[in-house]
């Protein structure tokens, strides 16, 4: 299910080409996501995923074209990164110098207080740490962890670093969270524990946009896994440098663009699909993302809703 | 086995039985000595020994005791020594670990500086500041400071972006993610760059004071050897291997009280 709020944008990518020298990677890229969604962003390897991803992050912003997320109210260019925009990396997700608890409520802290604050009002500092870490505690206690709170993420599994690293993000409610194949080095069973607890925080913005509420969580999560994507998110986009870019006037490959949106299905935290169901999605993905000897034109495949 | 493990008592017993073999050992390499010449002083008896200290434990004529006027003044210059090496060594490092500009700017006087040999240097520090304390303060600073700034600037430069960019993305200034995320992932490596240090500190302040100093471990070590009094000198190096002993001792500790967290990669 997508959001009908047409003015309710968590980013818009316009026209976002990006190159290395001589490598093109991103061509005339155009993504927009409304707040609530949970956009699943697939593609082959070397298609620009991780080039897209950084420039949304704004530590590498692309050489043409406009990222824009929400800041202080406006729309704004993601230059560099900031608070509008969270991040969940694959590795060094946590730190490792903070229990479960501290690394948590670390963005409560950043956003909420100043060092002079910290460093001066000791009593204040202290009341709002208090604050922060209760509603750190409660927070983890949602993803399951309230018992492992205290430990140091070399005490946990990869599982639960993971966990702890998604709630890190998500307490913080910015604009869009980036999550960088984030379930990776996880073994099957803990990613399908990981993937309805991202569920269960759908079914919160659910509940938000039932309300007529802004929905707190927007996410893009890119995954190699097609079945990972199918399930967590409620759209699929897919990126690939595999597109007739003959027909749209180039003499080489211009880079990679979005040759496949469309809604996903979307599951309740509790429901095991029945990936059989989907092969059908499986297949036309491969088809129009993964494979190189089938170029189809780039909008061909490209839900055109008035929005997107 | 190869790396097999040993009990606690067992290890226990074994540390005991090397410390009481070097004591048997010295004990009987002296009474061979004295069989030979019942008056050496080159390896004294447990008895020298004891006047030894009571040597330098006793006022002497100048009513002062040794070993609290060499104390206060090797001590002084030490702590002042390491104290500024310390926080330059750790600012510099900072500095150019957190910009580019400062790295470039300073990396060719640390290397150059970090070449040095201290002792070799001794003389122009004689030259630029004297024999005060103020020669032995720079001395030792200047001789840590390279290895210090080196520890902790290559330490950030280890540090995956990423943890920086996600505190970009947690609402962290510029100084906090420095002081927030930066700081708190070098101190610990600092804290073992500076136990490293001591060992060096001590070398350039002991040559320093042998070669011009009127007071202190160093000149008495001199004087001593001198007149063969190595009743004295012995016990004055068992008592700087004790401080720099404790001394990683109490770094050690004050690492794992400040940096729980953490763990060595040789572990």
């Amino acid at each position: 299910m997508t959001l009908s709020d047409e003015n309710n944008f968590g980013l818009q990518c316009q026209g976002v080409s990006h190159w290395f020298g001589e490598t093109k990677v991103l061509f005339d890229l155009n993504l927009n996501v409304h707040a609530g969604q949970f956009l699943s962003l697939i593609g082959p390897s070397g298609c620009g995923k991780s080039t897209l991803l950084r420039a949304i992050l704004g530590t590498h912003p692309p050489h043409r074209g406009k990222i824009l997320t929400l800041q202080n109210g406006r729309l704004a260019n993601a230059d560099r990164p900031g608070r509008d925009r969270g991040i969940v990396y694959q590795k060094y997700s946590l730190y490792p110098f903070l229990t479960a608890l501290d690394n948590v409520a670390l963005g409560l802290k950043f956003d909420q207080t100043t060092t002079a604050f910290r460093w001066l009002n000791w009593v204040g500092w202290g009341k709002k740490r208090r604050e922060f870490r209760d509603r750190a505690a409660a927070f983890l206690d949602k993803v399951g962890l309230g018992q492992a709170m205290h430990l140091y993420p070399s005490q946990m599994s990869g599982g639960m670093q993971q966990r702890v690293a998604i709630a890190q993000a998500l307490i913080m409610e910015p604009e869009i969270i980036l999550l960088d194949e984030p379930f990776g080095a996880l073994d099957e069973a803990t990613r399908e524990e990981l993937q309805e607890m991202l569920l269960q925080f759908y079914e919160e913005n659910k509940v938000a946009m039932a309300e007529g509420k802004k929905p707190p969580y927007t996410l893009i999560i890119v995954t190699h896994e097609l079945n990972e994507a199918i399930r967590v998110g409620d759209r699929l986009v897919g990126l690939s440098q595999y597109w007739d870019w003959k027909a749209d006037g180039h003499d080489r490959s211009p880079g990679a663009t979005v040759v496949y949106d469309k809604p996903a299905p979307v599951f309740r935290p509790d429901e095991r699909p029945d990936y059989e169901l989907f092969a059908d999605i499986r297949q036309d993905i491969r088809q129009v993302v993964y494979n190189p000897k089938v170029l189809q034109r780039r909008d061909e495949h490209v839900n055109l809703s008035p929005t997107s | 086995m190869i790396r097999g493990p040993i009990s606690q008592a067992k290890s226990i017993l074994l540390a005991s039985l090397s410390v009481a073999l070097l004591l048997l050992g010295y004990t009987w390499v002296s009474h061979r000595q004295h069989q030979v010449n019942p008056k050496d002083t080159t390896i004294p008896s447990w008895g020298q020994l004891a006047d030894g200290v009571k040597k330098f434990t006793q006022p002497d004529r100048k009513e002062e005791r040794w070993i609290v006027e060499d104390s206060i003044a090797t001590g002084r210059r030490f702590f002042y020594g390491i104290g500024l090496g310390v926080m330059c060594g750790f600012v510099l490092g900072m500095l150019m670990g957190c910009f580019s500009s400062l790295e470039a700017f300073l990396q060719p006087p640390i290397a150059l500086l970090a070449k040095v040999p201290q002792t070799a240097a001794l003389a122009v520090y004689f030259v630029v500041f004297g024999t005060g304390l103020s020669m032995y303060v720079a001395m030792i600073s200047l001789g840590i400071i390279p290895a210090l700034a080196v520890t902790v600037y290559l330490a950030i430069k280890d540090l995956p972006s990423e943890m920086l960019d996600k505190a970009y993305t947690l609402g962290a200034s510029h100084f906090e993610v420095a002081t927030e995320v930066v700081f708190r992932q070098v101190l610990p490596k600092f804290i073992d760059a500076v136990r490293l240090a001591i060992g060096p500190a001590i070398v350039f302040l002991i040559a320093a004071e042998m070669v011009v100093g009127d007071v202190g471990f160093g000149y008495r070590i001199r004087l001593q050897f001198k007149l063969t009094n190595m009743n004295v000198v012995y016990p004055y190096l068992v008592m700087l291997a004790f401080f720099g002993f404790a001394l990683d001792y109490g770094l050690r500790f004050l690492q794992a009280k400040l940096c729980s967290w953490y763990q060595r990669d040789s572990k």
